[in-house]
């Protein structure tokens, strides 16, 4: 059933290959600029978080928020485009292949994009910064990474279902993607908000994603909640995803 | 087994006021081309793609090969081609990448499609460009393309929504080439505005407009179907034209008449008028006379009221 699915992301893994180079070295150089600002820059004014150096407790965040943000991004500007500018998803829809197969193949491109961008991401600033963590904390760590990414491939995908105009999809990420992000806890403990925020805060799956990720990258520790929670989402978010886009489609 | 590849009963779809298509019955013989005319808005493009199954019909009942839109769209989509007025090309794969990627979207396996490919770009002469990007191409190789792309999996039908709109007059001409070529050996279905190309390839046409079928047949049949009157050219020499069109402007034959110069054009009730046209011109100046053809053109704004492009 999913051979059109294998077929469009086969043809999606073989465009991330001829332009990787490009393509790493822009989705690198944001985060790192970040760390070395923040982390490095900052750290002798902020000191320990949560126990832990500043540099440390920001690294598996921006590691993680650089998966999601490559996933979101490839997902939504990918279908927008071949939905609106070069058609070929109407191409794809003449072909015995069905909607729900191009939607899965769209959600599995932007997820690979994620892991693939967010590795290269951990890869630089394991390699060139003082940032250090026990491999064996790897495992964890993917079990939030997967699905976070999955989940943000889904969100893209239903934005750029839905979102007819480029302007609205930039829209949607300033006022929506990245809040969600920065809000929670990605920069700062949790515990900085007053009070009453923190347990609406904690409803958020990103927050459920960057504290699970810090916690299992850095001290090895499972958040199985946190990670029951993304993993939720991640579904809930694919059902929508792709029973939007089938709705889409049928218009 | 029924000789109709194409069918549609009582075929409707309405958005809310509007209604694209009105209760649209036709039959399309199979292997046969078949044109489809209508001015713009007629409903031609809904048409296609309820065949296509890219869009669900309000009501009624379409089927292509056999298989209902509604029911069996994969099927449906196993046995068709579809050339889509948009340039569909994905412009990040080369040529032979564009014809690979359609092949296996309908799951061909390699042994097989990579012949084929090979043929169908040297059938379209793209062989030698086969490694460069669409984006490199001039209009007409991009539509030869998207053709090839269309024919990879060997259909059995091929729908052409306006395949040549854009292109320039040699370019047309060569696409036209290769969809001849393809005569015979599978349905054509086309959408035009070109009334030159409807002549030029299609063994039948229809007419519609507002979305409702206004007639069909072979362009003869639809040229004789206008009613009976015949128009005659009448070419004189020196300046006779002014008194000769007053005097046959004046007898009960002829319906309608008008002067450009030295030819006067006349439109006769019937074809016997014409040896009362020769008595009354009688020593008159005359260089010669020429009977009209009907145009499709003609024919199209007798029925619909308008020009094909309006």
């Amino acid at each position: 059933m999913l051979k059109g699915s294998m077929a469009i992301w086969l043809r999606d893994m073989l465009i991330l290959r001829r332009s990787i180079f490009s393509e790493l070295f822009a989705v690198v150089a944001y985060p790192l600029t970040i760390y070395m600002a923040f982390g490095i820059g900052m750290q002798g004014y902020i000191g320990l978080v949560d126990g832990a150096p500043y540099s440390l407790f920001i690294a598996p965040g921006l590691i993680t928020m650089t998966a999601v943000n490559a996933a979101y991004n490839e997902s939504v500007w990918s279908l927008w485009f071949h939905r609106r500018v070069q058609f070929t998803i109407e191409s794809y829809r003449v072909t015995p292949v069905s909607v729900s197969e191009i939607v899965i193949a769209k959600i599995f491109t932007g997820f690979t994009h994620g892991i693939i961008k967010g590795c290269a991401v951990g890869l630089v600033i394991f390699s060139i910064t003082p940032f250090r963590f026990p491999i064996e904390n790897l495992l964890q760590y993917f079990l939030f990474l997967i699905p976070g990414s999955a989940l943000f491939s889904c969100a893209g995908i239903i934005s750029g279902t839905i979102m007819d105009k480029p302007e609205t999809i930039g829209k949607v990420e300033a006022v929506l993607v990245m809040p969600l992000i920065f809000m929670s806890g990605l920069f700062f403990p949790l515990s900085s908000y007053p009070q009453p925020f923190i347990s609406w805060v904690r409803l958020l799956p990103t927050t459920a994603l960057f504290e699970g990720a810090r916690s299992a990258l850095i001290a090895g520790e499972m958040l199985s909640v946190s990670a029951l929670q993304v993993t939720l989402s991640a579904i809930i978010t694919f059902i929508m995803a792709v029973y939007i886009f089938r709705y889409k489609m049928s218009e | 087994m029924s000789t109709a590849s194409i069918v549609t009963r009582s075929l409707t779809k309405s958005y809310s006021s509007l209604t694209a298509l009105d209760s649209f019955n036709l039959e399309v013989d199979r292997g046969s081309i078949f044109g489809m005319l209508g001015p713009n808005g007629a409903g031609k493009t809904t048409l296609i793609r309820i065949l296509t199954t890219l869009m669900r019909q309000s009501s009624g009942e379409a089927s292509i090969e056999g298989f209902d839109t509604l029911l069996s769209g994969r099927e449906i989509r196993r046995v068709i081609g579809v050339v889509s007025q948009e340039n569909s090309l994905d412009r990040y794969l080369t040529a032979r990448e564009n014809l690979e990627l359609h092949a296996r979207l309908h799951g061909m396996e390699r042994r097989f499609y990579k012949t084929r490919i090979d043929e169908l770009l040297e059938l379209m002469g793209l062989t030698g460009r086969q490694q460069d990007f669409p984006d490199t191409f001039s209009g007409g190789m991009q539509r030869r393309l998207v053709i090839a792309r269309a024919l990879v999996h060997k259909p059995q039908v091929l729908f052409l929504d306006e395949p040549t709109t854009g292109l320039d007059p040699q370019s047309r001409r060569t696409v036209w080439e290769y969809v001849r070529s393809l005569a015979g050996s599978m349905t054509i279905f086309l959408t035009t505005h070109y009334l030159e190309e409807a002549e030029h390839l299609c063994d039948r046409i229809a007419i519609m407009d507002h979305g409702r079928l206004i007639t069909v047949g072979s362009i003869q049949e639809l040229k004789d179907r206008l009613s009976g009157a015949t128009i005659y050219e009448i070419e004189f020499s020196g300046d006779g034209a002014t008194h000769y069109a007053a005097l046959l402007g004046s007898m009960s034959c002829v319906m309608n008449i008008s002067r450009m110069e030295n030819k006067v054009t006349v439109t006769l009730e019937c074809w016997e008028c014409l040896s009362e046209i020769v008595t009354a011109l009688n020593g008159a100046p005359v260089r010669r006379i020429l009977l009209k053809e009907r145009t499709l053109e003609d024919v199209f704004i007798s029925l619909t009221g308008k020009k094909v492009r309006e």
